[in-house]
């Protein structure tokens, strides 16, 4: 029979991880909620600088004789190289969240390899780096704390590398892959191709829409080049902000989880140790009356 | 006085939406001034100041790196990508705002001749709030 010192033990150990992982997701949730509040707020400039690129592009596009020819907006047929960024967390505790995004790379791994494309892997987030460090993954370069602590500024730098190798036609496209916040139960895995930029969505009547339309730049082609560079900087600090509340959500979640698993545990404990505490009454009553019996 | 709507939003969410009289904008090819009315126009911006007039005609000065501005007919939206407003309710804040906005100038700024006008700029800016 289970000594009952034992399962008193244990119910004490599982009851004190469940203050643990309670405590954690409340952080989470916290934080989640600030992540999330920054996220939204961030939106805002992410849907006018979509329309100012439209607006340009498709300016030049449907105006401008040739087309839209730019080496930022253009499909490469044969790529030699291509940049995938992944961004993953620098903990771990939080359910599938790095495994997802681990998994999406190596898939688009091994179909660059199929087309014997050659790829410049670029890493943010410890988890994943340790990954592919224990794969023995070649990695470009990688960056630690920026995916916990999203920075525009170290962003920036960070995408500057291949912001430059792709107009210098080092690489032929850049791929960013995270798993994105959707709700607070539910994260979204984006595999992204960030450039060359799609340029198919832009139309003459985005550019058409206001009639006086005066570009003051004088040359439109340079305007949009800065504007590409902010705008893939931009999608790429996003990434960061995105990865920051999905992981909060799905950290919030597995705990969440955890918490009840512990809680279950206990349930069940506590029905073993009243077996056993009922148990060692009976054995102890016998006894007695066993012994009185035995005096008569 | 006409007056207009001024957005201007960084990475980080917005930082002024108002109604304005005016807005003077560090252009490309220099200055330029905004009213009501004004004909659309879409143009990058420098690093510099932004010059806001609003409708108490109270000045307010923000401190860009980088900006493209959206103009059009009621209305003014500017991406920027780092700001920092000069206004503070007391000296203390103002001077840790003042400092946030050189900082801004000095990390990007190529030359030394843009970096003094704006400093001088912000400096008379944040005397006026004085």
């Amino acid at each position: 029979m289970a000594n009952l010192k034992d399962i008193q033990r244990q119910i004490k150990s599982v009851s004190n991880t469940q203050k643990t992982t309670r405590a954690m997701k409340l952080v989470s949730t916290a934080k989640l909620r600030r992540a999330e509040e920054l996220a939204k707020r961030s939106r805002l400039y992410a849907n006018k600088m979509n329309q100012v690129i439209a607006e340009i592009a498709g300016r030049i596009k449907c105006n401008k004789v040739g087309g839209l020819n730019n080496r930022f907006f253009e499909k490469v047929e044969n790529p030699k190289m291509v940049d995938i960024v992944f961004v993953t967390a620098d903990k771990g505790l939080c359910g599938g969240f790095n495994i997802q995004t681990i998994k999406a790379v190596n898939k688009l791994l091994k179909e660059y390899k199929e087309q014997n494309v050659k790829v410049r892997l670029r890493g943010i987030g410890k988890k994943g780096i340790e990954f592919f460090n224990y794969n023995e993954v070649e990695m470009f370069d990688t960056v630690v704390g920026l995916s916990s602590k999203p920075d525009k500024e170290k962003s920036d730098e960070f995408i500057k590398t291949s912001i430059d190798d792709f107009r210098d036609g080092k690489i032929d496209a850049l791929h960013v892959v995270y798993n994105g916040y959707k709700n607070m139960i539910t994260q979204e895995l984006h595999v992204k191709q960030i450039l060359p930029v799609d340029g198919e969505g832009f139309e003459c009547e985005d550019a058409q829409k206001r009639s006086m339309l005066e570009i003051e730049a004088e040359d439109e082609e340079l305007m949009l080049n800065s504007l590409v560079v902010k705008y893939v900087g931009y999608n790429m600090y996003y990434s960061l902000i995105d990865s920051v509340a999905a992981e909060h959500s799905a950290r919030m979640q597995a705990m969440d989880a955890a918490t009840n698993n512990a809680k279950e545990m206990v349930k069940s404990l506590n029905v073993e140790f009243n077996k056993a505490r009922q148990a060692a009454i009976t054995t102890e009553l016998i006894e007695i009356i066993s012994g009185v019996e035995s005096m008569k | 006085m006409d007056k207009f709507k001024l957005e201007i939003l960084t990475p980080n969410g917005e930082i002024f939406n108002d109604d304005v009289v005016s807005v003077v904008l560090p252009g490309q090819e220099g200055e330029f001034g905004v009213l009501a009315g004004h004909a659309s126009l879409t143009t990058l911006l420098e690093a510099g100041v932004v010059d806001v007039e609003k409708e108490d005609k109270s000045v307010e000065s923000i401190v860009i790196n980088w900006g493209v501005a959206q103009v059009d007919e009621g209305k003014v939206i500017i991406l920027v990508e780092g700001a920092a407003p000069i206004r503070g309710a007391n000296e203390s804040e103002i001077a840790k705002a003042l400092e946030e906005a050189k900082k801004l100038i000095n990390d990007i700024a190529d030359s030394s001749t843009a970096i003094a006008s704006v400093s001088a700029k912000i400096e008379s800016a944040a005397q006026k709030l004085l």
